[in-house]
């Protein structure tokens, strides 16, 4: 019985080879699509849950009040620590700080630092550690154990980094390395690689009693008052403890070591474990990257809809085909068929087509798996099938066989054999037509939300891209660089030599370019008041060549001279405004006295420019020589024989400072990966816009042919009464027209609520015009069109004395 | 084994009330062989259909193998139909997808016959009407008698107790129409099938035991041949 139905399945799929493409195709892409989906989504809700203890792990983070408005961090005061484990001597905690960008120097054989040394430079995963955190996190040690973490000077590296240091892990332990060549680390211990779903990537990690001699150099300071956030505190909750309980005695503690203004308006509290990979308020110091939650669910609505697409397509696509069934229903009930029966083989073939088009799906999504990196934050080794993916595909299949077998199954056992045999069914009695424009208009309107997301996506990306920050950025190669005074002192005769080489236009010294997501803040005094502004200003540190290397525009004033010794200062509009000038010319010659520095004249402001991302609006800030921070230097290069000055300032560079490895960037590209998240967002709406598109094109030639099967009749009579062709090609698109400004009226109330909320993100965006939606409608039109129009021409074309044969 | 009391069939369209059939009453035994004549529209075909329970009766009686039909429940009903009666069709109706073989084979599908069992009984019937040889080909490969052929072959797999054919040379030609009634003629007297057909046909009529002409949905005469 089962070989007989399977066989008919097959036989139907081969007869109706066109029909079973679409229903194939259709439902392949979207499982595939969401197959996809699927895997990322549950790779970024798998963060951190491999440790033992994730329920009860917490973050001891920071909000504060600087003037304007609260803000928070995830970073802590280096004396923390200590005034934690005296004030709850209960509760397991330790402390972490992580340096970017540190140099490893590794000895070619045995310990002897050579000419021949190797260098490496880890962007992130370098952190003094306490040996403490071990009782808090877990992770598997392949050599020593986290006891070695007490002394200085020790340093655990893990797997990979070993075998990259040292060729392979067994021969780490015992190793001398040398830290941004200043500190001699031993490894001690190795611990296995931690798996990519942690915002913790322990690569090298410098036992914490080192830092205490080297504070300055890793942005720590024995004080209360500077918050870095590389410096973070994790707790175990004890067993009695409550969440609450815990932050009304941080208030506590809080007010009882900050001294000063702090005391008011900072407060430490805890964030979970739980939390950490999709709290967008406290940035991602120590990970790769955080995912807001809204993102997640964004790309799960998605998956949603895509297959819901690709189900409606299927139910509307086996209904329609199943009124060419209908004198084969009919016989086999004469034959003695009850409905069970035929409602068995119904969904019997309907399993079969789709498992097949699942097989298909799971090839799509193995041959896309490489490109998934390209929308999403995965690791390149992610896996497609885990006990996840494959319950996922379970479900989506029965989901699939359930709501697009049962309903045309239902229908065709429901034929009434003797109307069967005649074929007296119609697409009316079926009563598919009122159910198939509803699902149609579902269709439409999701493709329809897809495009306008799209298009905002897209077009917000590019004002980002174009947008004008205020600085140029182009051909900027920025070289990043120590500020160890050895390396300070060749600053001046390396920038002279770069002047003198062929394609240098420009080359500054600095401490940060104007664009970044870094944030130097201090508390100020304005025209010799005698108390602070209660906000804070920003900082950004570069010699007077600054503003012509990044094309800064002045409106008032000039650039500070070259000088070693500090002298006057630049400040931007937004500056001026939050002062109170609105005439820049009359703010030149004011003082500004930065922290407990000295007072020091304005000499210029100039236009603003974007200080950090698009999403943050621009800060005041105030520009100024500081020698001893300007480590990177920044080289503005001219367009011909790029690639020969880049090369040859690459090598100027390794001669200048041998004993660090050179790891230049350009500005432009450097800016783009701000905005990694949001590309990626963008891409995924191009995608799946472009699938859902596909999808309900795929609905609605499948839909318009049987509609014209259905009507060939009707319009072999028209034509005879003397129709033309045009009139019945409108016919039959008027129809869709109006069915796609439904679904357009229905799309774009949820377009507009989805595309607006997403824009928020950003202080810099595009207005949401009408232009986007009108251009949605009418390529929705567009493509409803050619999809249709074929078909409704061949109909209107075709001679009627063929159709009015058949009776 | 067949009776009809009062039965009548008729639509209704709003106020319109159109009969189809109207107080019919109508006895067959076993071992007859009825053929039902009467002109396009007179109600044959709708008649057959409400014998062979394809079709339910708007009012009246109908009684079949002593049970009543008009009291059963769809299910008890099917049950009746699949054990007992047996349907050749006008256009054959064939399904396009199945051999000949799958064809014959698919009522025994629904009389859950093990494979074996369902094996030997094709083959007899292949034999019995020599279409062995295209056993394999599909319904559009053959000619219209032997797609009737097939079509009777697959009716009689089931050993049905009644045989019903609306118009089974409708589509054939004289020769072919021929050979299916002397095929009939042969079922009813050799193996004393009761069969009742629907037939446009004097000459085919003839075949039968009993002529029954209908007219207007109403029983205009019966003679026995």
């Amino acid at each position: 019985m089962l070989k007989n139905y399977f066989k008919i399945a097959w036989r139907n799929i081969k007869r109706h080879k066109a029909y079973s493409a679409i229903n194939v195709a259709g439902l392949a892409i979207g499982v595939a699509a969401c197959l996809l989906i699927f895997v990322v989504v549950q790779f970024e809700l798998s963060y951190e849950k491999f440790q033992p203890n994730y329920k009860n792990i917490y973050r001891i983070v920071l909000q504060q009040d600087l003037g304007d408005g609260i803000s928070y961090s995830e970073g802590t005061p280096y004396p923390i620590t200590a005034a934690l484990r005296a004030d709850f001597p209960q509760v397991k905690l330790a402390a972490l700080n992580t340096a970017y960008n540190s140099q490893f120097t590794v000895p070619a054989n045995a310990n002897n630092f050579g000419a021949d040394n190797k260098k490496f430079v880890e962007e992130i995963g370098v952190m003094f550690m306490q040996p403490q955190f071990f009782d808090i996190f877990k992770y598997k040690w392949l050599s020593g154990d986290a006891s070695v973490l007490n002394a200085p000077n020790m340093v655990v590296v893990d797997r990979s980094t070993a075998k990259k240091y040292f060729g392979d892990w067994q021969s780490a332990t015992g190793r001398v390395i040398k830290m941004d060549n200043q500190i001699n680390l031993k490894v001690a211990g190795v611990i296995e690689d931690v798996p990519g779903n942690s915002d913790l990537p322990l690569k090298v990690l410098v036992s914490y009693a080192t830092l205490k001699t080297h504070l300055h150099e890793y942005n720590a300071d024995d004080s209360w008052n500077t918050v870095s956030s590389n410096h973070q505190v994790f707790m175990l909750l004890p067993a009695n403890a409550t969440v609450s309980n815990l932050n009304a005695q941080l208030k506590v503690f809080t007010k009882k070591h900050y001294g000063g203004n702090d005391n008011d308006h900072k407060v430490h509290f805890l964030q979970a474990l739980s939390d950490l990979h999709y709290n967008t308020r406290f940035g991602n110091s120590l990970g790769d990257h955080i995912t807001n939650k809204a993102t997640i669910r964004t790309l799960s609505l998605i998956a949603v809809l895509i297959i819901l697409m690709a189900s409606i397509n299927f139910i509307n696509l086996s209904t329609a085909q199943s009124v060419g069934r209908s004198k084969e229903v009919g016989i086999r009930k004469v034959l003695g068929s009850s409905r069970a029966q035929l409602i068995k083989q119904s969904l019997g073939e309907t399993t079969l087509i789709v498992l097949f088009a699942l097989l298909i799906a799971i090839a799509i999504a193995k041959l896309a798996l490489p490109f998934l990196k390209n929308i999403a934050s995965v690791p390149d080794d992610i896996s497609l099938f885990s006990i996840g993916s494959l319950l996922f595909l379970l479900t989506t299949t029965l989901v699939i066989v359930l709501i697009s077998g049962i309903y045309p199954a239902l229908v065709v056992s429901g034929f009434r054999p003797v109307l069967a045999l005649k074929n007296k069914i119609t697409a009316a009695s079926v009563g598919g037509v009122p159910l198939r424009r509803v699902l149609v208009v579902a269709q439409f309107s999701i493709s329809q939300l897809l495009i306008i997301g799209t298009i905002v996506a897209v077009r917000q990306m590019n004002y980002i891209n174009s947008a004008d920050l205020g600085f140029n950025k182009e051909a900027i190669l920025v070289i990043p660089g120590s500020t160890d005074s050895v390396s300070l002192q060749k600053s001046a005769p390396f920038k002279a030599q770069l002047l003198q080489t062929p394609g240098v236009k420009n080359v500054t010294f600095t401490a940060d370019q104007p664009s970044s997501q870094n944030n130097w803040t201090t508390n100020f005094y304005f025209d010799h008041n005698t108390t602070d502004k209660n906000y804070q200003t920003s900082l950004k540190f570069g010699d007077a060549d600054y503003f012509k290397t990044f094309g800064l525009r002045f409106k008032a004033g000039h650039a500070y001279t070259q000088s070693d010794t500090t002298n006057g200062v630049v400040i931007n509009e937004t500056f001026a405004q939050k002062v109170g000038v609105h005439d820049y010319n009359s703010i030149i010659g004011k003082s500004v006295k930065l922290g407990n520095g000295q007072w020091r004249p304005i000499v210029g402001v100039v236009e603003d420019f974007k200080t950090n991302t698009m999403r943050d609006a621009v800060r005041p800030i105030v520009l100024v020589q500081n020698k001893k921070q300007q480590g990177i230097v920044a080289v503005k290069l001219s367009t011909s024989n790029f690639a020969g000055t880049v090369a040859s300032v690459q090598k100027q560079w390794e001669h200048t400072y041998s004993d660090y490895a050179y790891s230049g960037y350009f500005l432009d590209q450097n800016i783009a990966e701000f905005y990694k998240q949001e590309n990626q967002l963008a891409l995924v709406y191009k995608i799946f816009a472009m699938i859902a598109v596909f999808i309900s094109c795929l609905g609605l030639y499948g839909l318009v042919s049987f509609m014209v099967v259905q009507r060939t009749k009707e319009v072999g009579v028209r034509k005879v009464l003397g129709a033309s062709v045009s009139s019945i090609v409108y016919l039959f698109s008027k129809e869709f027209m109006l069915l796609i400004t439904i679904s357009f009226i229905i799309a774009t109330p949820i377009a507009y609520y989805m595309m607006n909320s997403w824009l928020q993100n950003f202080v810099f965006r595009i207005p949401l015009s009408v232009g986007v939606f009108v251009l949605a409608i009418v390529s929705s039109m567009l493509v409803a069109w050619l999809t249709v129009g074929y078909k409704a021409v061949k109909a209107a074309l075709a001679t009627p004395v063929k159709s009015l044969r058949s009776e | 084994m067949l009776s009809l009391k009062n039965i009548s069939k008729y639509y209704k369209a709003g106020n319109l009330k159109t009969s189809i059939l109207n107080n019919i009453n109508l006895d067959v035994d076993a071992g007859e062989f009825v053929s039902i004549m009467g002109p396009s529209g007179s109600g044959k075909s709708t008649l057959l259909n409400i014998i062979g329970m394809l079709d339910e009766p708007t009012d009246g009686y109908h009684y079949f193998l002593n049970q009543p039909i008009h009291q059963l429940k769809e299910k008890q009903r099917q049950a009746l139909y699949k054990e007992n009666i047996g349907f050749v069709f006008q256009a054959y109706h064939l399904i396009d997808e199945l051999t000949v073989y799958e064809n014959i084979e698919t009522p025994l599908l629904y009389h859950n016959i093990k494979s074996d069992e369902r094996k030997a009984l094709v083959a007899d019937m292949l034999d019995r009407f020599q279409i062995v040889g295209k056993k394999d080909l599909f319904p559009s490969q053959l000619s219209g008698g032997q797609q009737q052929l097939v079509g009777i072959a697959r009716a009689l797999i089931v050993s049905p107790k009644l045989l019903l054919a609306d118009e089974p040379t409708g589509n054939l030609n004289s020769k072919q129409g021929d050979e299916i009634m002397e095929l009939f003629k042969k079922l009813n007297k050799e193996e004393g099938m009761t069969i009742i057909q629907v037939t446009h046909s004097e000459k085919n009529a003839e075949y039968g035991s009993r002529i029954i002409n209908l007219l207007d949905g109403t029983v205009e005469s019966s003679k026995n041949v």
